[in-house]
């Protein structure tokens, strides 16, 4: 049995700056395999060797995302091998677009019992695509999942809940998105690093998956993002006290506090 | 001479600096105001691959080359600068000695638990009477039948505390100055063998700094270390790639302290608006990033020269020369960017500021650096 994990070359937020209109610009941020994916991940690696299976990374996007630094970067936190599908058409794709072709790569790979996906994309954070790609394989998905534990041909999963622990079983295959915390994650070791450009790297473009036209599908509705213009008050927190007095009283100022 | 650095080098850093951000950072400050040595990290380090970083993979390491171990020493110190000085004391100073200098046997016995961190490595040059000078040095090794005797004493022996691996240098013939001087490898816990109470230091407190006691201590010949009466040679080419760590540790102490600079500039706020916004501060802020930015590249240039094998000492002293001076001009400044509170315990930069120090003066001072770049062009 093979178990895939999806995992992103995407631009680090934290290098993100916000303008003051509250657009984003990624332009400097350096892409990274995110947290998210980290996590599942090792998640992944901590399965399959439980299980004897195989860990395979599937990665879309546009020309960066079959990059070596990128396929290093996912395979030296121990994955055995990566599936990129790289085109000129999944750059900057949409969840739609995106899972279809992931879709398509977990296909064409076969014998694959479970997908792995992190809590969202750390660029995009829509945190569609895992019920996408679960709607394309026609297989089931259990979100924000805490814990995993695979047995014979099922899955028992866990999530917290307001009123306690919900544990879920389904039957393989089946599609996972977990949460930041399902488990800590470690930075890889020197030997994963030296590692990772050894270990295997298929690159296919959609045409090879037998995909023509992607869609993004019908869009319902717009509405702009973003709340009031942001004032660009700076509180001094040098002093604690003053600056708690100091914002309360600017909220009250703009009304928030009565 | 522009450096790309490779992916595995990029993957070096970027792991490195997560390594260090989760594990060692937590504990930096307070084991500096402690005066402890980390010993709960040497498993982590460890299980990293961070204590094998020189050491080659069939004897349990990861082989690295020079430029991607100078950037793990500096992804340590940017976070903590004892760290740093135990990796790079242990790697440098021990594990490539024995690597590069042992025999088959000695590398099987010695590398492999000091690869997993069952052991951590130490060396022993500086004595009393002998610092600068180390042709000086007054321990003495005498052959008696297949053993050796040592009596003496070395001073300042980073990791003294708690390594098991020791590599020694001592005089062992009636040749003179430096041709008398051998290499030995001394497991703690000899007989004979004592380490004595730690240094309490201005900076990088938590690292182990200790005296050796050698009283008729009787070690295995096949404990020499390369040819008898190579030892000071050896010393020499073993400071040469130390030098580099050293200067990448000062780099990493200077770009931890320029980070904690820039953060504090642009949430402080004086005059309406934050420090950032003042050119005073923008000048600091920029003079920093050149000089990080100019010692960076020493370090990688002498780094690179190890790498292919090219001479690399002159390269190396220029890199621990310019850095380490360079670590305390910018550990100053960044106090400066902080004013009053960088004065105090609770910033990080008062502490780098103590630690820069050291990175002008262990594993050859700035006066001896600057002899070796000078003597390279008078020669």
């Amino acid at each position: 049995m093979r178990i895939v994990v999806l995992h992103k070359w995407a631009p680090d937020p934290q290098e993100a700056t916000v303008g003051a209109d509250g657009s984003v610009d990624f332009s400097r941020a350096k892409a990274a395999v995110s947290d998210y994916d980290a996590v599942a991940i090792q998640c992944g690696r901590q399965l399959a060797d439980a299980a004897g299976a195989a860990l395979v990374g599937v990665s879309v996007g546009g020309e960066a995302a079959a990059r070596p630094v990128a396929t290093k970067s996912a395979l030296a936190r121990g994955l055995d091998e990566v599936v990129v599908v790289s085109d000129p058409e999944l750059e900057e794709a949409g969840s739609a677009r995106t899972a279809q072709a992931i879709a398509a790569a977990v296909a064409a790979l076969g014998d694959v019992g479970l997908v792995l996906a992190g809590d969202s994309s750390v660029d995009v954070g829509a945190r569609m695509v895992p019920a996408v790609v679960a709607g394309r394989l026609g297989w089931p998905v259990l979100a924000d999942v805490d814990s995993v534990a695979l047995a014979g041909g099922s899955v028992a999963v866990e999530r917290l809940a307001p009123e306690g622990v919900q544990s879920i079983s389904a039957a393989l295959p089946v599609v996972i998105a977990l949460t930041s915390e399902a488990v800590k994650t470690k930075a890889p070791g020197m030997k994963d690093v030296l590692g990772a450009g050894k270990k295997p790297v298929t690159v296919k473009s959609l045409a090879d998956l037998g995909l023509t036209a992607l869609s993004e599908g019908a869009v319902t509705s717009r509405a702009k993002l973003g709340g009031p213009a942001r004032k660009g008050v700076v509180i001094d927190t040098s002093d604690p006290a003053a600056a708690a007095a100091e914002l309360v009283d600017a909220l009250r100022a703009a009304g928030a506090l009565a | 001479m522009p450096f790309q650095l490779t992916d595995e080098q990029v993957l070096t850093r970027d792991s490195v600096r997560e390594f260090a951000e989760a594990e060692i950072a937590p504990i930096a400050a307070e084991i500096d105001q402690n005066h402890r040595p980390p010993l709960e990290s040497i498993g982590k380090l460890a299980e990293a691959g961070l204590l094998g970083m020189l050491i080659p993979e069939e004897y349990g390491g990861a082989g690295l080359d020079a430029l991607s171990y100078a950037i793990a020493i500096e992804e340590l110190s940017r976070v903590c600068a004892t760290h740093g000085v135990l990796v790079e004391a242990h790697s440098s100073l021990c594990t490539w000695a024995i690597a590069h200098h042992g025999t088959e046997d000695q590398k099987r016995k010695y590398l492999p638990d000091l690869a997993s961190g069952e052991a951590v490595g130490a060396f022993g040059l500086t004595e009393p009477n002998a610092g600068s000078d180390a042709s000086s040095l007054a321990t003495t090794a005498v052959r008696d039948s297949d053993e050796f005797v040592l009596n003496g004493q070395k001073i300042f022996i980073t990791n003294g505390g708690f390594a098991k691996t020791f590599v020694i240098m001592a005089r062992s013939t009636d040749a003179p100055g430096v041709k008398g001087i051998s290499a030995f490898i001394v497991e703690r816990g000899r007989p004979g063998f004592e380490i004595l109470e730690p240094e309490r230091k201005m900076g990088i407190r938590g690292s182990s700094t200790t005296p050796l006691a050698f009283t008729g201590c009787r070690i295995p010949a096949a404990n020499l270390l390369g040819q008898e009466g190579a030892g000071f040679k050896i010393a020499m080419q073993i400071l040469d790639g130390g030098r580099t760590g050293i200067a990448a540790q000062a780099v990493g102490i200077a770009q931890g302290a320029f980070e904690a600079a820039c953060k504090y500039a642009k949430e402080r706020v004086q005059f309406g608006r934050p420090i950032a916004a003042l050119q005073a501060i923008q000048w600091l802020i920029a003079d920093m990033a050149v000089d990080i930015a100019a010692g960076r590249a020493l370090v990688y240039r002498a780094a690179d020269l190890e790498s292919r094998g090219e001479p690399h000492g002159q390269a190396a002293a220029m890199a621990k020369l310019f850095c380490g001076e360079m670590a305390t001009r910018v550990t100053g400044k960044a106090i400066q960017v902080h004013g009053g509170v960088g004065y105090t315990e609770a910033y990080p930069v008062e502490r780098a500021y103590r630690d820069a120090k050291i990175t002008e003066i262990y594993e050859g001072t700035s006066e001896i650096q600057r002899l070796v770049i000078a003597r390279h062009y008078l020669r």
